[in-house]
């Protein structure tokens, strides 16, 4: 295979993204990338992987060795629910693309992004790495999911048929900078800054969607991309890996309000919205995989990396995505 | 809508504008106490004025295979075709199917109002066995290009092909429709079976988005003329009628792979085809359905075996051999939702259509696909 005694030429889809701009970061600031390494961060500007030519153009442009793929239709809880055919049949489309393109030129390694929120609807807590498939999944996402799923059955596919070592990682919740913060589409936290910073200047309350009483573990995207560098580097094996805080830095929404509330010093009234659909009550995943690899690894406290993300959307509301 | 399902004396003849559904399927849920029932409109969709009081357009998709070949006996041989309606039977060389630009233009040539899905990838345990990505990318590739093909034509109904090979392994049994997504399928055909399950969350995508009733059904075995009786790749009974035409040849023992003791229930290509019909027709839910013979039908592949050698007169020896795999023990599957709709069909008995089977293979051995 290539790229086994040359340096890394890493390409990593979905680079603008939340994930992607986080592994940007630790790349050119914090000495992710070594000596000779080349890595690009490709977006959807370059290149539609939802169409094959497209994409095995960009693949012929940059000659990877190894692959980020992070690139898929996301969104929110209510995006999700309406959209289910677009987001089942897209992602299947981009992951076969980026999938088999990776497999046609030979690429050594590609690390795929699955989510915590592909796992069975009706399980036992803690989730881990070989529950995915054991059942459906949650009803609201179930067309994201199933698509995300079969990253995993296409891993295992392409190391039988052709010996490709193909993985995925599974991260809970992930917020951070980069991220999508619009009212309807984003995920909850990042929405949830964008209301608060907004109910701040217009004077008003703050409307959080939902009871507020799920419960979520979130992870910085900071820490991801620090766990993403060390599976594309390290980790070996086909069958996924979930990346995420203990089962005991699990909360409800309720107490990431205070948080946000806090970090951009919000002193008005929180509503908390019931007749908007809570999604699922609790997904909460063991990390037990990841501490047996990685011991050592130290998350940013989410109280800090609130903090860290509300300043970065005040600061940079103008390019924000909103 | 027509509901047979839970009030069979009902019978209900709603005709709504698109901008209605909403509103009207929350009527619905109040007077079906089941909250998955799906239950498929009447709507006017988009363009194209669709007239379900016309006759119909089919396109069989995999038209000349195994399940298809069945349905075209059906529909000329068997009065199974109305005034006025067309059947185009397609198979592979009409259309890749695996290509969109190639599906969208056959769709586009024949504008079917009506599909039945059955082309795919498919073999038996071992062609499975050494290619699970293939299987997988091939039938996601072709299901994803007919579900939305069709949906481009604005056709009001596809009936596609499960199977139930793609239920979960670990399982009790008997398996029932509600259980498809239950768990991981087993390990031999996991690519055909997560391909196959996602035309079950596509239809209900399709439902969801756009208020299609694009439907399901799932057979057991299928066997019957037409078949693959290739050795290597084709399904358990074929395989065992070639090899037991040819060990009658050459005067050598029949061999069969595996123990024979895992279990099947297997169905007659000409019932599932007048089944088909009947769904295509008359079922009007977007959850799939079982169609099969009874858990009592249930054979061992040694008692199958039997009935070939009884079916084509062999006198030879017959060996197991216990090498080889066996595939799966049992996928007992319950035909209660079938009964329930339909309580009147009458399957043809194993050892008869297994006979017609071995007849038709005799007669047409140069021609048959082997």
């Amino acid at each position: 295979f290539i790229g086994e005694t040359e340096p890394m030429r890493v390409l990593v889809t979905g680079g603008s993204g939340l994930v992607g701009k986080a592994i940007e970061h630790v790349v050119k600031q914090e000495g992710g990338c070594l000596e000779g390494e080349q890595w690009t961060f490709l977006s959807s500007k370059e290149a539609n992987l939802v169409d094959l030519q497209q994409t095995r153009a960009v693949f012929e442009k940059y000659r990877p060795t190894h692959v980020i793929h992070l690139a898929a239709k996301v969104g929110g809880l209510y995006l999700h629910m309406k959209e289910n055919l677009h987001f089942l049949r897209d992602n299947l489309r981009i992951n076969d693309n980026v999938l088999q393109t990776s497999h046609e030129r030979g690429v050594t390694k590609v690390v795929s992004c699955l989510s915590s929120c592909i796992f069975p609807d009706k399980t036992t807590y803690p989730i881990d790495e070989s529950m995915i498939h054991n059942g459906p999944p949650h009803d609201s996402n179930f067309g994201y999911s199933h698509a995300k799923r079969m990253i995993d059955i296409q891993n295992r596919g392409y190391f039988a048929q052709h010996g490709r070592r193909y993985t995925a990682v599974i991260p809970t919740n992930v917020y951070g900078p980069y991220d999508n913060f619009n009212f309807e589409n984003g995920h909850v936290l990042s929405a949830l800054m964008h209301k608060t910073y907004a109910a701040k200047k217009e004077g008003t309350p703050l409307q959080v969607w939902g009871s507020g009483t799920p419960r979520r573990q979130f992870i910085y995207s900071l820490d991801v991309a620090r766990l993403f560098l060390w599976v594309l580097r390290e980790y070996d094996e086909i069958d996924p890996i979930i990346l995420s805080v203990g089962e005991e830095e699990e909360l409800p929404i309720k107490d990431a309000v205070e948080m946000i509330a806090d970090a951009l010093d919000f002193k008005g009234q929180i509503v908390f919205d019931t007749s908007k659909s809570d999604g699922q009550m609790k997904k909460t995943a063991s990390n037990a995989k990841l501490r047996r690899y990685l011991p050592d690894f130290t998350f940013t406290p989410l109280s800090e990396g609130i903090k860290k993300t509300c300043d970065w959307f005040v600061n940079n509301y103008d390019i924000a995505r909103t | 809508a027509r509901m047979g399902h839970n009030s069979p004396n009902l019978l209900w003849k709603i005709t709504l504008n698109f901008t209605d559904l909403h509103v009207s399927k929350s009527l619905f849920s109040l007077l079906l106490p089941s909250p998955h029932f799906s239950v498929c409109v009447r709507a006017q969709m988009g363009d194209r004025k669709v007239d379900q009081n016309g006759p119909m357009r089919v396109l069989v998709t995999g038209g000349t295979g195994l399940v298809g070949r069945a349905i075209e006996h059906v529909v000329k041989e068997e009065g199974g075709a109305r005034e006025g309606e067309e059947w185009i039977f397609l198979s592979s060389k009409d259309a890749n199917l695996m290509d969109m630009g190639e599906t969208r233009a056959v769709f586009q040539k024949h504008q079917p109002t009506h599909i039945i899905h059955l082309a795919a990838m498919v073999g038996g345990l071992f062609k499975n066995m050494r290619a699970n990505l293939d299987f997988w990318r091939n039938n996601i590739y072709i299901n994803d290009n007919v579900l939305q093909a069709a949906h481009e034509v604005d056709a009001v109904r596809v009936v596609s092909c499960l199977s139930t090979c793609i239920f979960p392994d670990k399982t009790t049994y008997p398996i029932d429709e509600t259980m498809i997504h239950n768990g991981p399928p087993h390990e031999s055909n996991y690519g055909y079976a997560y391909a196959k399950r996602m035309i079950d969350v596509h239809n209900r995508a399709y439902h969801q988005k756009h208020g299609r009733c694009y439907t399901a059904v799932i057979p057991t075995n299928v066997f019957g003329p037409h078949d693959n009786f290739n050795i290597e790749d084709g399904h358990v009974l074929p395989g065992l009628i070639h090899k037991a035409y040819i060990a009658q040849k050459e005067g050598s023992p029949l061999v069969v792979w595996g123990s024979g003791t895992p279990r099947r229930q297997f169905i007659y290509s000409l019932d599932l085809a007048r089944l088909f019909l009947w769904v295509l027709r008359e079922y009007h839910e977007v959850d799939p359905i079982i169609l099969s013979v009874g858990e009592e039908d249930e054979v061992s592949i040694k008692e199958a075996a039997e009935a070939v050698v009884e079916a084509l007169g062999f006198k030879g020896q017959v060996t197991y051999d216990t090498t080889k795999s066996d595939g799966q023990f049992k996928k007992t599957a319950s035909n209660a939702k079938l009964l329930q709709h339909h309580p009147n069909f009458t399957f043809t008995p194993f050892k008869q259509a297994l006979k017609q089977t071995c007849d038709w293979f005799v007669a047409n051995y140069d021609n048959a696909r082997k």
